[in-house]
């Protein structure tokens, strides 16, 4: 990947014309004007570690509805409550920060690969995965998959899988950093072997020497924009190109890492500088993800593409205007602070 | 007429065959079972706003809940607390008052007031008689001036005017002078809980709001002014100012 081309000479991935990459240099800081009217949907992305000014910018940048995964918080978990609080945070909280912003927040819940080592408190963490798989908006079972291909990890994959089966939820699988193209094809052979249908599993962080494999397999495709551990959107815009927009989808996975929540419309600014076809950018960026993870039954269009409805319980008494004090959008350029 | 008649037939009227076949269903469960069955709710039953009848307001999936947590035991109620959503939340807190054993509950219902999730607040603080009932005199107070501070409009909450105390005209009044003196505003409907505790301090902010240049502090003063010279002359007078009030409307 990268050190290959690094051995080219010219450091590049920009694989378009001259005229292309003078325009997406260009562009920096007004992509918006290429995506205007679009929207977007950003099945990865770690909100809770992430400020206001996130949820702000991605409101402003044609984010209308997210998944956030449950993942590691950037250290080891000791006990159980902290897993059942940062679970009840993602459906509660976070769910709720979101829907200040005019998003809609959807999760999956799992148990993460590199905790899954941690047996002892692995097993306790089962026992309550099916209390949370099953309340409203938890639209699968993830990020779960392999880190370091441990035997533990493997054996919580699979248990995690048969709940996804049971409880008929589609599949959010991480797929590891080192040894890629062999933990993808392992993490694909499990769910097969599960007797897990294909298109209720969407392999994530793909890379241009996994992707064939898992989209001649059926499952969906899922692209991680991260600056340099994973995809870059010049290379994802030749992936697009290359495989065209069938069950392939792109996230940020924005998390504690430097990362980029606006991975999404900056991509497809640069698809659309690119001239990938318009119906193309809508399918990669919002429609693939919404139809796969829709298949939990938990995701409505309705629900979010005309803007958030008003809480129920805030119309109590026909009374629709209670979110005084709760409409936290400030004008960031204002030198004054009131 | 008793809370489950009230249920059985708010569910008898609005449920669909398909929906009247679950709920029976779940309510022969129970435990973790039926527990699980409340997590399930929306799944298999509608979130339609109900117009009419005891539980008018609430959404069918709501009364469907509260129909399903009633027989549930304590140990299973804590854990549907503990890991609620956010929806689940709003419909644990309505269900409060109609537990069998409500005041066992007080601790979730000061924690919906703590909460930061509007919606969660807004179960236990609006058409909720549970903090009338159960909330000792500083619990209702911060329940009360948590509506005034994010200016959410409090004759919603049931029990306002039997519950009102000299306590909490006066802390009214210490919060007016600290938003005065920031160069914001109190929502003028919040001084209809002042009439009948007035001492100094109180007459002067009345005297001050009849200043006002707005006209609906104007309003308020005058009222307060009606009601301590001949109290409950002021009912139903205040609808005019029952209305979320941003802060900065100066």
């Amino acid at each position: 990947m990268c050190q290959e081309h690094k051995t080219v000479g010219n450091p590049s991935h920009f694989e378009g014309t001259e005229q292309e990459k003078t325009t997406a240099h260009a562009v920096d800081g007004t992509f918006a004007q290429y995506t205007q009217g679009m929207k977007f949907f950003d099945p990865h992305v770690h909100m809770t570690s992430r400020t206001t000014d996130d949820y702000q910018a991605l409101a402003d940048a044609g984010v209308v509805a997210l998944i956030e995964p449950a993942f590691w918080l950037g250290q080891p978990r000791t006990g159980l409550a902290s897993f059942k609080d940062y679970f009840a945070s993602l459906v509660g909280w976070e769910r709720f920060r979101s829907s200040q912003f005019g998003i809609k927040h959807y999760c999956t819940i799992g148990l993460n690969s590199r905790e899954a080592n941690h047996e002892a408190l692995a097993e306790q963490v089962m026992e309550i995965l099916p209390l949370f798989l099953q309340k409203e908006g938890v639209v699968g079972v993830g990020e779960i998959g392999f880190d370091d291909q441990t035997a533990a990890e493997e054996k919580y994959y699979r248990a995690q899988l048969e709940l996804a089966k049971e409880m008929n939820l589609p599949v959010q699988v991480h797929t590891p950093h080192r040894d890629k193209k062999k933990g993808t094809e392992r993490s694909m052979a499990i769910a097969l072997e599960h007797g897990i249908a294909p298109n209720m599993v969407i392999i994530d962080h793909n890379n241009e020497e996994t992707v064939k494999s898992v989209l001649d397999q059926g499952f969906y495709a899922a692209f991680t924009i991260y600056p340099f551990t994973k995809m870059g959107n010049e290379r994802m815009v030749e992936i697009v190109k290359q495989y065209g927009p069938e069950r392939i989808m792109v996230n940020s996975a924005a998390d504690w890492g430097i990362s980029d929540p606006l991975a999404i419309p900056k991509t497809a600014a640069l698809m659309k500088i690119k001239e990938v076809p318009d119906e193309h950018i809508r399918l990669v960026t919002y429609q693939n993800a919404l139809d796969a993870f829709a298949q939990s039954g938990q995701i409505q269009e309705s629900d979010f593409i005309h803007g958030l409805e008003i809480d129920q319980t805030q119309k109590f008494n026909g009374n629709t205007v209670l979110r005084g004090g709760q409409a936290p959008r400030v004008n960031k350029d204002s030198l004054i602070i009131r | 007429m008793k809370t489950n008649t009230q249920i059985t037939e708010t569910i008898a009227s609005f449920a669909t065959e398909a929906e009247s076949a679950w709920i029976a269903e779940q309510k022969a469960l129970s435990g973790k079972a039926l527990a699980l069955a409340f997590v399930k709710a929306p799944r298999f039953v509608s979130k339609n706003i109900l117009q009419s009848g005891a539980f008018s307001g609430w959404t069918f999936d709501q009364v469907v809940r509260l129909d399903l947590v009633i027989p549930l035991d304590e140990a299973n109620l804590d854990i549907l607390f503990e890991t609620a959503e956010m929806q689940e939340a709003v419909a644990l807190t309505r269900a409060l008052p109609y537990l069998p054993n409500p005041s066992a509950f007080l601790l979730r219902a000061t924690d919906a007031v703590r909460s930061n999730m509007g919606p969660v607040f807004d179960a236990i603080a609006f058409g909720n008689s549970y903090p009338r009932d159960y909330f000792q005199e500083a619990a209702w107070n911060q329940l009360v001036l948590k509506c005034i501070f994010n200016d959410k409009a409090i004759h919603q909450i049931i029990g306002l005017d039997e519950r009102a105390n000299q306590a909490l005209a006066n802390t009214l009044s210490d919060f007016a002078h600290e938003r005065w003196s920031a160069g914001r505003r109190v929502p003028s409907q919040v001084w209809r809980l002042v009439p009948k505790f007035m001492n100094e301090s109180l007459h002067a902010d009345i005297e001050k709001l009849a200043q006002s240049e707005n006209p609906r502090d104007v309003l308020a003063a005058n009222l307060v002014k009606l009601e301590v010279q001949n109290p409950g002359s002021t009912q139903g007078l205040w609808h005019e100012l029952e209305l979320p009030e941003p802060i900065y409307i100066a």
